[in-house]
């Protein structure tokens, strides 16, 4: 076996891992969205597949399965089965590069592998950037060439909302590039370790406690567009239920539909990932080094790390989940006058101040 | 814009405040709704459920054809075929009775209007059903709703002399209904 298709396989083994966490992961989200917004409104939620509903997502899957694939008359075919790929690859693909516990490194058969993360690669932010604007073309395609006016006004909703809203997370996370001085998730995660206070969200320097280059305004604005980004509510102006019936994703129904949905359940987890990569340390925990570290287990520490990145993965999903309980949908023009008037100068200033503390005080 | 409204505006103090609002929901989780199938919610004693035809305690129909309730029916539900009694030329039954409970909006019309007390309205609700033609109830289909819902049947009373017409009240020496 030559080294070339060890590596190969490797990979595979670790893109075939990741999908199946990130697939899990969406399962586990569609009912957990169910129940808390059940919940939070006094209902219950998914009751009747297994044990309190907890067998749902399997149910709706072999639903979304076993459904009829419509293609309306009037339907752009190809752009029509064309739009739910585009839609999800760009979702999946984005995982490439996440860093989901430390960057330690294993021999197997000879080669050095990354456990942790698929493709550590210097560049890994802007390939998250790349691959979420690629999204948005599924969307835009899928409400197009559905020939409906419902869809087509979800697609051209979603066009300018992810341009006005793409826009704010690129500056926002500049502050972070500032100060880490790397595009790489692994190298930004890395800088952040040794106790909360490091995290680029507070931003003390390596040495010292004071958040001088505390970066909480730019987290703000991130989560903010990044809720904007992934059309949850109060941004889900693309499929606004009240206005365009489901906006671009009216017109498609089965596996179609639930390529869509995937895709959407994905960037969710894609821009949690993100967040807590960026702005909150990672697999860092909150305290410097790992418990199990401590202990003399240092072999184990990977579960601590990895377990914490899932708490606040997890911690960013619900805070999309409760947004969605409480808040109602913003109108178009406060959209966009948010984005551009609100978002856009406080991320601009955060960068200029941003800069300014990293010159003078350097890390 | 005065001071304390910028502040509550930069730190989002009224989303802050909805979502608190969410979340002690969430923490205090009482559930009002009722997981239907499995437990179903009492129903209020005047209940307008079912509509049903009645039988006296004897088996025989009460109805006795006189299409009032079709008349003061608001949807036109119900389609009454009168005719004689066979043998009895002064009283008259309904040889044929209908009720298109896809357009029933169970308003209790029907059973105000009628002069014998021949319609009642049960208790069920559960009338969903894939197809909408067995929603056209013929006289049996109601018979056999009123039968299984009101086991008590009233006893009937001789008010009239059979060939004597129904309003005409001038016979005292019959038994008069009961006030």
């Amino acid at each position: 076996m030559t080294e070339l298709s060890l590596r190969l396989a490797v990979s595979l083994a670790q893109i075939a891992a990741v999908m199946g966490i990130v697939m899990l992961t969406v399962m586990i989200l569609t009912l957990a969205e169910r129940k808390v917004l059940g919940w939070m409104q006094d209902r219950m939620g998914p009751m009747e597949v297994g044990p309190y509903g907890i067998l749902q997502p399997i149910a709706d899957g072999l639903k979304l399965f076993f459904k009829e694939d419509i293609v309306p008359a009037g339907a752009n075919k190809a752009m029509f089965t064309l739009a739910p790929i585009l839609a999800m690859v760009p979702a999946m693909i984005g995982f490439a590069v996440i860093p989901f516990g430390p960057n330690v490194t294993v021999d197997v058969f000879g080669i050095t592998i990354k456990p942790f993360v698929i493709s550590d690669i210097n560049i890994g932010v802007l390939y998250i950037l790349a691959f979420a604007s690629i999204g948005a073309y599924g969307i835009i395609l899928g409400g197009w060439s559905s020939n409906s006016k419902y869809s087509l006004l979800g697609g051209l909703r979603s066009a300018a909302q992810v341009i006005s809203y793409e826009l704010n997370v690129g500056l926002a996370i500049v502050g972070v590039l500032l100060l880490s001085g790397s595009l790489s998730l692994v190298t930004i995660t890395q800088a952040q370790a040794g106790g909360f206070w490091h995290w680029f969200i507070w931003g003390a320097r390596p040495d010292g406690f004071f958040p001088i280059h505390t970066q909480i305004f730019a987290f703000v604005v991130f989560v903010i567009s990044a809720v904007a980004e992934t059309n949850r509510v109060p941004f889900d102006l693309p499929e606004a239920e009240s206005e365009l019936v489901a906006g671009f994703f009216t017109e498609y129904s089965g596996m179609r539909f639930a390529f869509f949905f995937i895709a959407e359940y994905a960037n969710m987890v894609l821009v949690s990932c993100v967040a807590a990569s960026l702005f909150l340390g990672g697999w860092n925990a909150p305290y410097p080094g790992t418990i199990l570290g401590y202990a003399g287990l240092e072999q184990l520490a990977w579960i601590e790390n990895v377990a914490w990145f899932t708490l606040k993965v997890y911690m960013f999903l619900f805070l999309f989940f409760w947004l969605r309980a409480t808040l109602p949908r913003l109108r178009y023009d406060q959209l966009m006058r948010f984005g551009w008037k609100v978002m856009l100068p406080i991320a601009l200033a955060n960068i200029v101040v941003t800069a300014i503390t990293a010159y003078f005080f350097p890390r | 814009m005065n001071l304390k409204t910028w502040i509550k505006t930069i730190t989002f103090y009224d989303l802050l405040v909805g979502m608190k609002a969410t979340m002690s929901h969430l923490l205090h989780y009482r559930p009002v709704t009722l997981q239907y199938p499995h437990e179903k919610r009492t129903l209020p004693d005047n209940y307008r459920g079912m509509l049903a035809l009645l039988r006296y305690d004897d088996g025989t129909e009460k109805c006795v054809g006189c299409d009032l309730c079709e008349a003061a029916c608001p949807s036109r539900v119900i389609r009454v075929v009168s005719a004689e009694v066979p043998g009895q030329p002064a009283k008259r039954y309904s040889k044929e009775y209908y009720m298109d409970m896809t357009r029933c909006l169970f308003c209790g019309m029907c059973v105000d209007a009628c002069p014998v007390d021949a319609l009642g309205m049960t208790r069920e609700f559960e009338w969903a059903v894939y197809d909408k033609r067995q929603l056209h109830l013929n006289k049996e289909q109601l018979l056999a709703i009123g039968d299984r819902s009101f086991p008590v049947r009233e006893k009937q009373l001789e008010l009239q002399h059979q060939n004597v017409a129904f309003f005409n009240v001038a016979f005292k020496h019959l038994p008069q209904k009961p006030s």
